[in-house]
């Protein structure tokens, strides 16, 4: 059990490790519709599950015929239930073999004959797929998906979407579920940079895109740093100086270019101190300026092209942006510096499940997923880690190892009141505990506080049953560990 | 300062050796009356620009007066050579290493006490400024960038005949030269330096700098240094010039398979630049890296450009800055990116809405990019000379012109052109103007055929010139029997001329398109250099006074002949007359053997109608119609042309009640007639022949004025070599006769073929049918 534990991960392909089953792959034995997006470096997994719960129930006496009978006005019944549930699962490649074994030895549903598949990655390990799976890959197109999870994920997920601040209070600013998200611009920083324009749930178009993506950034880091990690190549970054090698108006001018309105501050030529100086440059101070450079051009490019086609909405996705908070800084940077403004840079907590859940979402078009409203299942997913390397470099390497989202399809598609004046304002919580330091302490206090109550409570509402105390149990230390967790991470 | 003098070598530059001595007066040139200094200092060269004036011989003629010598002389004028100031303004262009020796050669050679001040613009100008005014003892007076720049660039694009052209790598000619436009504006200028800037300029005074990137020739310089080791520029570029891209960079197919068909991209597409190196292993070549930077950074450069320009509906895009200047690789990338982002991409609805509102947008390059920056300080610091008020021409005889820098081709010239480069403009003495009624003056291409385009057209059109070369040289000095040092003189044009030929001859572009016309003007512009103002004024002079005597004859038989006949022949003797051309060499030898070569000898050796081009018939019918206004007579020769070809036509047409308006070229060339000679003679026919009387006046008033409804172009230069595909407004008639044989050849005809071309613009009704009877 050794998932959660540490740095060292990955890149050793070392497939002895074992799953838990039951926390990360749940409910396989009546799982259906697959659905898998295969990146250059994590692996995606969804499918469907029935999930069978406990509902209590009341219902009424009929006191016509027996009304002396007893004094209670409804009697309590326990029922079993169930729901539709969307299992999400992202795990680094290196485990894909091993993923792979674990799911044939689970699965019991033998109606399952086919695996949606998307991905770069899809078309790699398809042989291995259908080999080990026994089902027929059947690969779906990479865009299409990536824009049906995303609009799916705007639509179902409450905030979904947020804004960037790495000096403010709260680092995270969620945005509301609004019920139009349409017309909206797609940047997906992969190993290149597609820029879509995404205008309602059938019809987006890639209207641009640039060579300069994640995929520059490393290889020129790797070239320059002699770093082939990734994330070690953006912990360099976080930690340079980038007027080292970067050349600024003042370094030109002495100063601003006031008539052209150019501060001194601002970067005339990326690398530009490395075309003359003889010295040798650290490897930090080259990563810092490397991201500049391709996080301002991303930036720049995303605005003239939302600029170019009237759009306000920038959602930014793609390994680049996943969770990074140096890259998200750089990019939100640049978009507030090129639209001053204008248009925000918008990411979303989900982002790494788009594709996922997009060929997840063809392959169950029977079902008509979209017609029904789903729920985050807060217990069964894992949430959006702090990935600031400074703050939680072991969170960041769990993070990276596996991460879940499970959504339950609601009873019935929720709407907003229609007497709401203005429902694209509507903002139900009064208070945001992610923005309010002290209301949130207190609150976390409160909850944690109430929990022996609750327990207590729970333990006593089945009194018939044995073993609910030892339920009440593992529910405190899920509870807890949740409200842990949210103290350190509100987000 | 005498030690070694080492122009063109191919060491120069990098050693920043100071004891290299100038040739003074083939760089620096008309120094002892210069004026007016600027100068602009990039990160590695030094523009320096100035005002000079220059005196140079020109020919005049002026008339006897007749009522007291009329026996003095049988000549109808005389001739004379006087002195003559022209303004020029001077460019040069040299590596920063230099900027110390020519500092103290200029302060050597500045007799003009009145300068006090420089105006100096570029980073470097900061740099160096206390240097300069040390040296030069001027104030180092600066002046902003931008404002320099985009001067400079409003400068040329209106003064400098195919300034701007389309590069393309793998077309026949490299270079594919604009005409220049009256309308320059509005334009968007991407200024590649260390980093790009991406300015709008709407009007003289009114520009903006709309965007920008960091991302510019800064990086590939950079990045090219920490990846290759190699820290020259000009390295970088030959090293990409060899490498291969798709080793570096990940493309399409490399993640797919193939091509993304749902989304339009092809499989050789970069998805990411250096993406092959984030995981692979391997080494890379210096060769594949830098060519996966230039192509990174050109393509970026390119969509930002694209996109600047749809978000303002710009759609002439000027490249400029050390990043392109002249260097064919980065030209092509980023015209190639500009093609892939505007017209390459038809799933891109939003560009096709775009260019169907706005044309595509077109990477454009500037011949004389490099000058901009001086050229703007240097105006800025003339201000009250009012330079933009006169139209300025390039100087052939005295600017280095473009070279092809294509590392493969021409090593050499590469690093000589990077040495020491020059421009020189003289003002023109009055503003040009487009003649009002061209029907598109937009679109009007004056010469018909582009010699850059054509390599036959051009080996026979150099070669052509290269073989008359020994005639001018003979006629040169004939021109000045008093001057004993003429020959000398003559034999330095030979050399100049000759070489200019050779040039243009590995070269086409030199100069923007190559063109007859533009072979003729470097021909007159090195004959002016070596004060040949006019060699052919000796023998206009006996021609005009020759067939001047024979005038009123030859008016006396037309005048005999039936008015049908009469307009027939009338025609027959503008193109008989046409024969007599000097420049032309099949006749030149006919003339030189046998002066006596005659009139209706000339009318015998015309082709028969119907003729190679004929519309006489048509012609004909619209002179049964009423009189025209006005007609403008571009004329040809002098001699037979003029006087017994051209005058009775004219007459005719005056008889008939139309005013006329005569149009000549105002400085010699060859044997053409001069608006001073012109002049004369029809003053001496007016005094001849009571229907002929004189005008002088700005032509493109007289022509708004008269209302022209009827254009003649005559002779081979002006009807055939250019404006033969000219629409004008209005009526037009071109006519002349093809003496030589190669071009009689192309268009299908042969040696004397008559092109009598008659054209009335489409929706205006011919007025013949309004009126059936002669007058």
């Amino acid at each position: 059990y050794n998932v959660h534990s540490g740095t060292e991960i990955s890149h050793t392909m070392d497939k002895s490790i074992t799953l838990p089953p039951d926390e990360i792959f749940r409910n396989l034995e009546n799982a259906k519709r697959f659905a898998i997006d295969i990146g250059g470096s994590l692996t995606k997994l969804a499918y469907y599950s029935t999930v069978q719960h406990k509902v209590a129930k009341v219902r009424s006496f009929d006191h016509a015929t027996k009304v002396n009978r007893d004094d209670k006005l409804y009697e309590i019944s326990v029922q079993e239930e169930v729901t539709a549930r969307l299992h999400f699962i992202k795990f680094e490649n290196a485990y894909i073999e091993t993923c792979l074994d674990f799911i044939k030895d689970h699965l019991v549903n033998t109606d399952t004959k086919v695996i949606k598949a998307t991905g770069g990655g899809a078309h790699k390990f398809k042989e291995l797929i259908e080999r080990k799976l026994g089902l027929k890959v059947d690969k779906e197109d990479e865009m299409t998906c990536l824009i049906k999870g995303c609009n799916f994920v705007l639509r179902n997920i409450p905030h979904e979407a947020f804004v960037y601040a790495k000096h403010a209070d709260s680092e995270f600013r969620f945005q509301t579920t609004q019920p139009d998200i349409f017309p909206y611009l797609l940047v997906n920083i992969g190993s290149g940079v597609s820029i879509v324009k995404v205008e309602s749930e059938d019809k987006f178009e890639r209207i641009g895109g640039s060579s300069i993506g994640g995929g520059t950034f490393w290889g020129l880091g790797a070239l320059l740093t002699k770093t082939k990690r990734f994330d070690e190549l953006l912990q360099l970054a976080s930690k340079g100086q980038h007027t080292s090698v970067d050349m600024l108006v003042k370094d030109i001018y002495g100063g601003s270019y006031g008539s052209l309105g150019l501060t001194g501050d601002l970067i005339a030529s990326s690398f530009g101190k490395s075309a003359t100086a003889d010295k040798e440059f650290s490897k930090e101070d080259m990563a810092k300026s490397l991201l500049h450079m391709i996080s301002n051009d991303i930036g720049q490019l995303a605005c003239l092209y939302a600029k170019l086609h009237n759009l306000s909405r920038v959602y930014f996705g793609g390994f680049f942006i996943r969770g990074h908070p140096v890259t998200m800084h750089t990019i939100t940077y640049s978009i507030n510096f090129f639209t001053k403004g204008e248009v925000q840079a918008l990411f979303l907590r989900h982002e790494g499940y788009l594709g996922a859940i997009g060929a997840f979402l063809k392959g169950a078009e029977e079902d008509n997923p979209n017609q029904y409203s789903w729920g985050e299942n807060y217990a069964g997913s894992s949430g959006l880690m702090s990935v600031s390397p400074d703050m939680n470099p072991m969170q960041r390497a769990r993070s990276g190892t596996f991460d879940m989202l499970e959504m339950d399809r609601l009873e019935r598609q929720l709407v907003n009141l229609p007497l709401l004046q203005d429902p694209s304002s509507y903002i139900p919580d009064t208070m945001d505990l992610t923005e309010d330091a002290l209301a949130r302490e207190y609150w976390l206090y409160c909850f944690e506080e109430a929990l022996d109550g609750v327990v207590k409570r729970a333990v006593a509402s089945q009194p018939d049953m044995p073993e609910a105390a030892q339920r009440a149990e593992k529910f405190r230390q899920k509870y807890r560990h949740k409200l842990q967790t949210l103290r350190q991470q509100p987000l | 300062m005498a030690e070694c003098v080492r122009l063109d070598s191919s060491t120069s530059s990098h050693t920043m050796d100071k004891s290299i001595t100038l040739p003074p007066d083939e760089i620096f040139r008309n120094l002892e009356n210069a004026k007016r200094f600027a100068i602009d200092i990039g990160g590695s060269l030094t523009k320096l620009a100035y005002y000079s004036t220059v005196q140079h011989k020109v020919a005049k003629v002026r008339s006897f007066d007749h009522a007291t010598k009329e026996a003095a002389s049988d000549k109808l004028y005389e001739i004379s050579v006087q002195e003559e100031v022209t303004a020029r303004l001077h460019f040069i262009k040299f590596e920063n290493a230099y900027i110390e020796t020519c500092l103290d050669f200029i302060k050597d050679h500045l007799v003009n006490t009145d300068t006090k001040v420089i105006k100096a613009t570029g980073g470097g100008a900061h740099k160096f400024k206390e240097l300069i005014e040390r040296k030069l003892g001027l104030k180092v007076d600066k002046e902003d960038e931008m404002t320099c720049l985009i001067k400079g660039c409003n400068f040329v694009l209106r003064n400098i005949p195919h300034e701007a052209f389309v590069y393309a790598k793998h077309a026949d000619s490299e270079f594919r030269f604009q005409t220049t436009q009256p309308d320059i504006f509005p334009y968007l200028l991407v200024n590649i330096g260390s980093g790009v800037s991406i300015v709008k300029v709407e009007s003289e005074d009114k520009f903006e700098r709309i965007g920008g990137s960091s991302i510019g020739g800064g990086t590939f310089w950079g990045l090219g240094a920490l990846l290759t080791k190699t820290k020259r520029f000009d390295e970088l570029l030959q090293l990409a010039s060899k490498g291969q891209h798709t080793s570096v960079d990940m493309l399409v197919k490399d993640i797919y398979g193939g091509s993304y068909g749902s989304l339009g991209l092809t499989g050789d597409l970069i998805a990411s630049s250096f993406g092959k190196s984030a995981t692979a292993d391997k080494e890379f070549s210096k060769e594949d890296m830098a060519k996966s930077l230039l192509h990174m950074i050109s393509n970026d450069i390119g969509q930002l450009a694209c996109l600047y320009a749809k978000l303002h509906n710009l759609s002439r895009v000027y490249f400029g800055g050390f990043f392109i200047r002249g260097h064919p690789v980065t030209m092509h990338t980023i015209t190639y990116s500009i093609n892939f982002f505007t017209k390459a991409r038809p799933q891109l609805s939003v560009f096709i809405s775009f260019s169907l509102i706005n044309g595509e947008v077109q990477a454009l390059f500037l011949r004389h990019e490099g000058y901009l920056g001086a050229i703007g300080a240097f105006l800025k610091g003339a201000e009250e000379d009012n330079p933009n008020q006169y139209s300025w021409g390039e100087n052939y005889a005295g600017s280095s012109g473009l070279m092809s820098v294509s590392p493969d081709m021409n090593p050499m010239q590469r690093a000589r052109s990077g040495t020491f480069d020059m421009l020189e403009m003289d003002r023109l003495e009055r503003q040009l103007v487009n003649l009002p009624l061209l029907q598109d003056p937009s679109s009007y291409i004056p010469d018909t055929m582009d010699l850059t385009e054509d390599a036959l057209a051009r080996e026979y059109w150099l070669y052509c010139f290269e073989e008359a070369l020994d005639g001018v040289v003979k006629r040169a000095v004939a021109s000045q029997p008093d001057m004993p040092e003429a020959a000398q003189r003559a034999e330095k044009f030979r050399q100049k001329y000759r070489h200019k030929l050779q040039t243009l001859r590995q070269q086409p572009f030199a100069y923007g398109s190559l063109t007859v016309r533009s072979l003729l003007d470097t021909r007159e512009h090195c004959l002016n250099e070596f004060n040949f103002p006019d060699p052919y004024s000796k023998i206009k002079q006996k021609e005009n006074d020759m067939a001047l005597k024979y005038y009123q004859k030859a008016v006396k038989s037309l005048e005999e002949l039936s008015w049908e006949q009469r307009q027939f022949a009338l025609v027959r003797g503008v193109l008989a007359g046409n024969v007599f051309d000097w420049g032309a060499k099949a006749v030149s030898d006919v003339l030189e053997s046998d002066p006596e070569f005659g009139f209706e000898e000339a009318k015998r050796q015309l082709e028969e109608r119907p003729w190679l081009v004929d519309s006489y018939d048509q012609w004909f019918e619209r002179l049964k119609g009423p009189p025209h206004k006005c007609a403008l007579f571009f004329v040809d020769n002098s001699g037979v042309d003029i006087i017994l070809g051209v005058m009775p036509f004219v007459r005719e047409l005056l008889s008939r009640g139309t005013e006329v308006v005569l149009a000549s070229n105002s400085g010699p060339a060859l044997n053409d007639v001069t608006n001073g000679e012109l002049q004369i003679l029809t003053e001496r026919i007016a005094a001849m022949d009571p229907v002929i009387h004189r005008l002088d006046k700005v032509l493109a008033m007289v022509v708004r004025e008269r209302q022209t409804d009827l254009v003649i172009i005559e002779g081979m230069g002006r009807a055939i070599h250019t404006n033969y595909y000219a629409m004008l407004s209005c009526e037009s008639l071109k006519m002349a006769v093809i003496k030589n044989s190669w071009l009689a050849d192309r268009l299908g005809g042969k040696l004397f073929s008559v092109v009598f071309k008659y054209e009335v613009p489409a929706g205006k009704p011919s007025q013949h049918s309004a009126a059936l009877s002669p007058l």
